[in-house]
């Protein structure tokens, strides 16, 4: 008789494989259903742009190359916008790993710690600022801003995107309990940059400046403050 | 605690707007794992009005290999802040060869299978300083090496480490047309006080296998069965549960009411 190990690492070969009596591939059907729901749960925007059924296809291949490594399914899928980059058939949507990337951010800030309310007072020169937990930046040549706002359920208006409109630079952050995303000017880019890698408030500020004439330091502090993405 | 229903987030919104009469309500513990969210606020306000279960979903308590005590750690840290009326897993592996499949899979009623799990049973009791409940699962084939019945398995399990049983009638009466495992004999088999809580929900017929998909109301033989275990363990907290094909809320209060009643009987 087989050890409890060798007798779960046959199992695991046979949900993998073809072989094996129905109830095996009732299995199958169940791990790959939860497999591929988590994934189109965390990019619902991907699967619009490349189509329900093509993403099942993406989402087969996807398990085979990264297997999920945590009971948790909201922690699965991490790495799809690495996938997208190599899989030969998503080639001709060149723009699908960096809206993955935008939507893992998303999904991520979901689940984020909520943002504790912060004010400016106690603020000061050398003070290291910091994102708030929900919140992530990211750089694209594609206008993923524009490319976020035309897949939301809510919205109304012309749908065509020009993907020539890039670059962005976008801030995912989570006002409420809805992930957002917002293209950044490059001041802002730059200040919420320097936010992450907790750099002091006054170096902060002048590398912002530099990066934009026309940036506004006082205002865009306290506005990012107030929006609850820079904290202390 | 009378009658619950699993909460999942499409009711939400319309389970704190109606406030229905319940016992309690149960949610799968790995959804509250983040750290924040609004899935976690909502929580936080039914727990003001109602005792909340944690139902793990993704633990895998029997896998031999890649056991997380991250996971655990978490199901801890969730259910300090929760204070939950019940904390359960299920009888079940679920991850080998540094994968997981995220699902129930089955496991030898086996002497090395009980000492594994009542092992990581004490292991999760410690962590979270509260006894836990085991829930047998439905399977789809019959692992090689069980030394004993499912009944005799759970008896044991609980009289080492003291868990409670969440008596899934369901999976039983699943169990009984895939496996061809007598239900009223794992029934009898369970001594009357461990079983604290009893699972109830739907299935699906596809060949000849009877396929546990919660995609329904709660069929005819398993209220009969139901009837039978309350007959042997007395009016037991019962939980219906609801994953696929989600009906409105209303559809699962009347399941509720149905199993509210049962017990009342």
């Amino acid at each position: 008789m087989p050890s409890l190990l060798e007798a779960q690492a046959q199992f695991s070969d046979a949900l993998l494989g073809r072989a094996g009596p129905p109830g095996m591939a009732v299995y199958r059907g169940n791990v790959f259903g939860n497999w591929s729901q988590a994934l189109a749960g965390a990019y619902p925007i991907a699967r619009k742009i490349v189509g329900t059924e093509f993403f099942e296809g993406l989402a087969r291949e996807y398990s085979r190359a990264h297997p999920s490594a945590s009971g948790d399914l909201n922690q699965y899928g991490a790495r799809l916008a690495e996938f997208a980059e190599v899989f030969r058939h998503t080639r001709d949507v060149p723009y699908l790993p960096d809206v993955a990337r935008m939507e893992w951010l998303a999904h991520r800030a979901y689940y984020a710690e909520d943002a504790a309310p912060f004010s400016l007072e106690g603020l000061g020169e050398s003070s290291r600022l910091r994102l708030a937990p929900p919140c992530a930046l990211l750089a694209s040549k594609w206008p993923l801003a524009r490319i976020w706002a035309v897949h939301q359920d809510d919205y109304e208006g012309e749908i065509a995107v020009d993907l020539n409109a890039g670059p962005d630079r976008i801030l995912v952050h989570r006002p409420k309990w809805r992930a957002q995303v917002r293209a950044l000017a490059p001041g802002d880019y730059r200040l919420l940059d320097c936010a992450r890698q907790g750099t002091a408030l006054s170096e902060a500020l002048e590398a912002a400046a530099a990066e934009d004439p026309g940036f506004d330091p006082s205002l865009a502090l306290a506005g990012w403050v107030d929006a609850g993405v820079i904290t202390l | 605690m009378s009658a619950g229903i699993g909460l999942r987030a499409v009711h939400c919104r319309k389970f704190l707007e109606a406030r229905p009469a319940l016992g309690w309500v149960e949610v799968h513990s790995e959804n509250y794992f983040g750290a924040g969210g609004y899935d976690r606020h909502v929580l936080g306000r039914v727990r003001r009005d109602y005792a909340v279960s944690l139902h793990g979903v993704g633990l895998g308590l029997g896998s031999a290999s890649d056991f997380s005590a991250t996971h655990v750690a978490r199901l801890a840290d969730l259910a300090a802040w929760i204070e939950p009326v019940f904390v359960s897993e299920h009888l079940c592996w679920g991850a080998a060869q540094g994968r997981h499949f995220n699902d129930l899979l089955p496991l030898p009623h086996s002497r090395e299978a009980l000492d594994l799990v009542a092992k990581r049973i004490e292991l999760m009791q410690d962590a979270l300083r509260r006894t836990i409940l085991v829930e047998n699962i439905s399977a789809y084939v019959e692992p090689e090496g069980s030394e004993m019945q499912e009944g005799e398995f759970l008896a044991e399990l609980a009289r080492r480490t003291g868990c409670g049983v969440l008596l899934d009638v369901n999976n039983l009466y699943v169990n009984q047309v895939n496996l061809k495992r007598e239900a009223l004999q794992t029934i009898s088999a369970l001594p009357a006080a461990c079983v604290k809580e009893i699972h109830l929900a739907g299935h699906l017929p596809r060949g000849e296998l009877l396929i546990d998909h919660h995609g329904d109301r709660v069929a005819g033989p398993v209220w009969r069965l139901y009837e039978a275990a309350l007959e042997r363990f007395g009016p037991v907290p019962t939980l219906i549960e609801w994953d696929t094909d989600i009906p409105p809320l209303e559809v699962l209060l009347e399941e509720a009411t149905k199993a509210r009643d049962a017990l009342a009987a």
